[in-house]
């Protein structure tokens, strides 16, 4: 299931850095624009601060940290839906991101999200009417297929999501705490599907707060700390690092 | 991770994931959503009718409803039609391609907006969403173009092969349209205030591109009366600026006899088409990175 050191790359971040500048990014009303009104000066947020990594097929990365050490930025970044500050990252295929609270189109039913998704994620209509059922079924969202999504729990909809995003094995894929969701029963398929894609020759990169589910599933793992790498390497290695240095903390945000 | 672990062959098997796509990478990657390009716009309009109960029969019904209502207001009542033999006819199919170019650039500076979810999760070229509201659009407007034949036939107009030409000819008007909506689309996503912007500007557009009144009343000399002779002998001679005006009367040209399309008109109608499609194209790839940034 690990990559072994023949595996091909199939992703190469080099030196990534992102900076948010939330002042000059939101200037929604003409009449502010023309006032000259940009908002509060000076404030950038280096979230994620020269991160280099490589991975290859097979590999199931684990990503752990604190909240604000710059996951999911990184994440985002390497999904290609924000761009870097310097660096650069190269993937064999657009990898695709599993968010949280990454909804589809909130007034349309369940039905219509599955084949805007679907399209919007390269797949042919015949496959996505193809694996219809299996989408719903994998997500348990039989009884509401047909519901807007703005009906629909947050968890419900990251079940969804989840589901559409993976009906097909991607080869790159990221997920950003949508294990998190979901009964006991969603999570064990959840987890299953991902080992089956990394033993597939598929690369999946996994941030969760779940340490025992990263400990159990990857086969590699890195902690981000203030957007950079702390340590990298075996899952029981740096999860117990991590432990120490979050109960040293105090820190309650962590899960055994 | 061993340091030294020398690159692959397939190395070079890698996309870039962190810089722009070219124009060529981008085209291409649009033509692999083309399934989602021509079935997203199908099922928005057959979203729209759904709670209605003429359903899909308001697509002609709408448009022949208001040509009604500006035959009465305009035609009978004001009489704006001296002039013109077949008013009918020219109302209708100036009236019909005038709201299509209307309606889609509106649903185009949309598009981003009403989409951000879609944009915040999934990678994907978003000229794709300005593209399929304008399709949608487009695929309305068949009908009604098919109305406004019958009206033609109806108010007098023989079939002739330049009837044809009204094929590339709306083409040119949905070129042009596509072209404005890829700027209406970047604009609104940076200033909402172009949804109200909009509505006004088109409201002064449709009064000012011939649709309600033949341009022939301001080529006269003195024909407001006012205003110095130089002024009003050259007033014709400005519409043919207004885009709008240019497209909408190529067309008409091709179907109503008395149109005719004189080489202002279609010099004014290419360069148009051309020129706002490859403009617009450029100008919404520019901000492509920025859509959906929180």
């Amino acid at each position: 299931m690990a990559g072994s050191e023949k595996a091909p790359i199939t992703l190469s971040v080099e030196q990534a850095h992102v900076v948010y500048r939330p002042d000059l990014d939101r200037t929604s009303s003409l009449r502010d624009f023309v006032l000259g009104r940009r908002g509060p000066r000076a404030s950038e947020i280096h979230a994620v601060n020269g991160v280099s990594l490589e991975m290859r097929a097979g590999d199931l990365l684990g990503v752990i940290g604190s909240n604000g050490s710059g996951k999911s930025s990184l994440m985002r970044a390497i999904a290609g839906l924000i761009p870097l500050e310097s660096g650069r990252i190269r993937a064999r295929s657009i990898p695709t991101l599993l968010g949280v609270g990454a909804v589809l189109q909130p007034r349309l039913s369940g039905r219509r999200n599955i084949m805007i998704g679907g399209l919007a994620l390269g797949l042919s209509k015949a496959t996505v009417d193809e694996k219809f059922d299996e989408i719903v079924d994998f997500a348990g969202l039989r009884e509401f297929i047909d519901l807007p999504m703005r009906a629909y729990s947050s968890g419900m909809r990251a079940r969804l999501l989840f589901s559409i995003s993976t009906v097909v094995q991607p080869d790159l894929l990221l997920v950003d705490e949508a294990l998190a969701v979901g009964d006991a029963s969603f999570k064990q398929r959840s987890q299953n599907r991902l080992q089956d894609m990394a033993g597939h020759a598929g690369t999946v990169i996994m941030v969760s707060h779940r340490l025992r589910i990263i400990r159990e599933t990857c086969s590699r793992v890195i902690w981000l700390d203030k957007g950079t790498i702390r340590m990298d390497g075996d899952p029981d290695m740096v999860v117990t690092d991590y432990e120490h240095f979050a109960e040293s903390q105090d820190d309650p945000r962590t899960h055994p | 991770m061993t340091a030294g672990e020398g690159t692959n062959a397939a190395d070079s098997w890698l996309i870039d994931v962190s810089a722009d796509a070219t124009s060529r990478q981008y085209i291409r990657d649009l033509w692999r959503l083309r399934e989602f390009l021509t079935e997203v716009p199908r099922s928005e309009l057959r979203a729209r009718n759904m709670n209605t109960v003429l359903g899909n029969l308001w697509y002609l019904l709408s448009p022949i409803l208001q040509v009604g209502v500006y035959f009465l207001v305009f035609g009978k009542l004001l009489d704006v039609s001296r002039g013109l033999n077949n008013f009918l006819g020219f109302l209708t199919l100036g009236v019909f391609l005038f709201r299509f170019s209307q309606q889609a650039t509106m649903a185009g500076a949309r598009s981003l907006t009403s989409n951000e979810s879609l944009i915040r999760s999934i990678r994907f070229p978003r000229a794709a969403l300005p593209i399929s509201a304008v399709s949608a659009e487009v695929i309305a407007l068949v009908p009604a173009l098919v109305v406004a034949l019958m009206m033609a036939l109806l108010s007098g107009e023989t079939i002739t092969w330049t009837w044809l030409l009204l094929i590339p000819y709306t083409a040119l008007l949905v070129m042009f349209t596509m072209g404005v909506s890829f700027v209406a689309a970047r604009l609104n996503e940076t200033f909402r205030d172009i949804q109200q912007i909009l509505p006004i500007m088109f409201r002064l557009l449709f009064y000012l591109s011939g649709i309600l009144y033949s341009v022939e009343r301001f080529s006269e000399p003195d024909a407001l009366g006012k205003l110095p002779p130089e002024w009003v002998l050259s007033l014709a001679d400005y519409f043919p600026l207004n885009p709008w005006y240019s497209l909408t009367t190529l067309a008409k040209s091709a179907v109503l006899a008395e149109v005719s399309a004189p080489p202002e008109i279609w010099i004014s109608a290419i360069a148009w088409a051309f020129g706002a499609l490859v403009f617009g194209f450029i100008f919404f790839k520019r901000g492509e990175r920025r859509y959906g940034r929180v």
